[in-house]
C-alpha cells in the first residue's frame, strides 16, 4: 500500500490514481458534495478510511459509524479497493 | 398490474422497477409517487393464502412533542433494491410466505403520506403477521435508506443513529 497524499497530489505526479466516493444523506450534507475525490493508489478498505480521514475531519465521527461499500458490496477493513474503484461510504441507515 | 408498471416508471430510474421472478420472491420496489398500499397487496395475492398483511409506516406529524413537517428520503437505490429483494426471498423462504412486497418511497414525503409499504400474505395471518414485522425490522435497520427531517423551525435533519461497523442502523 502507497498512499502518501503529499507525494502522489503533487504535479509532478500525473500518474498518481484518485478514486472518487460517493457520499450520502448527512455526510454528503456535511461535505457539500455526493461525491469526494481523493488521491488513490491502491490499498484496504481501512486504508481508505483513513485517507478520507484526512481529506475530510469533519466527516469523522460519523465515518467511524460507517460501512463502506465497494463494487456493490459491503466491503470489510481488510477488502483490497483498487484505482478507480466504485466506492460508496454508507452513514447509519433510517428508511422505513 | 398497471398500478405497479405506473409506481416503478415513476421512479424514472432504470432497474427500479419489477423484474422477472418478482411475483414468486417479493415484489419491491423503490418508487417517487405516493404508495398504493393496495397494489403492494394486490402483488403478493395467491389462492394459497388465508392471512394477507399489509403494514403502511407513515410520517408523523408530532414526535415526542417535536413537530415534523415533513420527511425527505434518499437512497443507495442500487444497492437498496438488491437488499429489498434479498429480504423478501428470505422472508418467503423464512416464515414460508405465498408472496411478499417491500415498496419504499423516496423524495419528500408529508406527514401522514406512506413512506414503507411491507405486505405479505401466507396460508395463516401468524406467518403474515410475523413476516412483516420481521421485515421492517431488516428495513430500518439494514438497507441504505436515510430520512431527513424538517421541523417547524425549516431545519433539516439527517437521521444517523445506530452503527453499521457492529452490523446495525438505527431503526427509528
Amino acid at each position: 500500500m502507497h498512499n502518501d497524499p503529499d507525494t502522489l497530489n503533487s504535479p509532478a505526479d500525473p500518474a498518481a490514481g484518485r478514486l472518487f466516493v460517493t457520499l450520502f444523506a448527512g455526510m454528503a450534507e456535511t461535505v457539500g458534495s455526493r461525491r469526494l475525490e481523493i488521491v488513490w493508489d491502491g490499498g484496504t478498505v481501512a486504508d481508505l478510511r483513513r485517507a478520507v480521514g484526512r481529506e475530510r475531519p469533519g466527516i469523522g465521527p460519523l465515518l467511524e459509524r460507517s460501512a463502506i461499500v465497494v463494487a456493490g458490496r459491503y466491503a470489510t477493513d481488510d477488502t483490497a479497493v483498487s484505482r478507480g474503484a466504485d466506492v460508496a461510504i454508507i452513514p447509519p441507515v433510517s428508511g422505513g | 398490474m398497471p398500478a405497479q408498471q405506473s409506481a416503478a416508471r415513476s421512479a424514472g430510474e432504470p432497474g427500479l422497477g419489477p423484474r422477472p421472478g418478482d411475483s414468486a420472491g417479493g415484489a419491491c420496489r423503490l418508487v417517487r409517487d405516493p404508495i398504493d398500499g393496495t397494489a403492494v397487496l394486490a402483488a403478493v395475492a395467491s389462492p394459497e393464502a388465508g392471512g394477507n398483511v399489509l403494514f403502511l409506516g407513515s410520517t408523523r406529524g408530532v414526535t415526542a412533542g417535536v413537530t415534523t413537517l415533513g420527511l425527505d428520503y434518499e437512497a443507495h437505490e442500487p444497492l437498496a433494491l438488491e437488499m429489498l429483494r434479498d429480504l423478501a426471498a428470505e422472508a418467503v423462504r423464512r416464515f414460508d410466505l405465498c408472496g411478499c412486497g417491500i415498496v419504499h418511497r423516496l423524495g419528500r414525503v408529508a406527514v401522514g403520506e406512506a413512506s414503507i409499504a411491507i405486505a405479505a400474505s401466507a396460508p395463516h395471518r401468524r406467518e403474515a403477521f410475523a413476516a412483516s414485522e420481521w421485515l421492517l425490522e431488516r428495513v430500518k435497520t439494514t438497507v441504505p435508506i436515510w430520512k431527513c427531517e424538517e421541523g417547524l423551525d425549516g431545519v433539516r435533519t439527517w437521521v444517523h443513529s445506530g452503527d453499521m461497523r457492529t452490523g446495525l442502523g438505527g431503526g427509528e
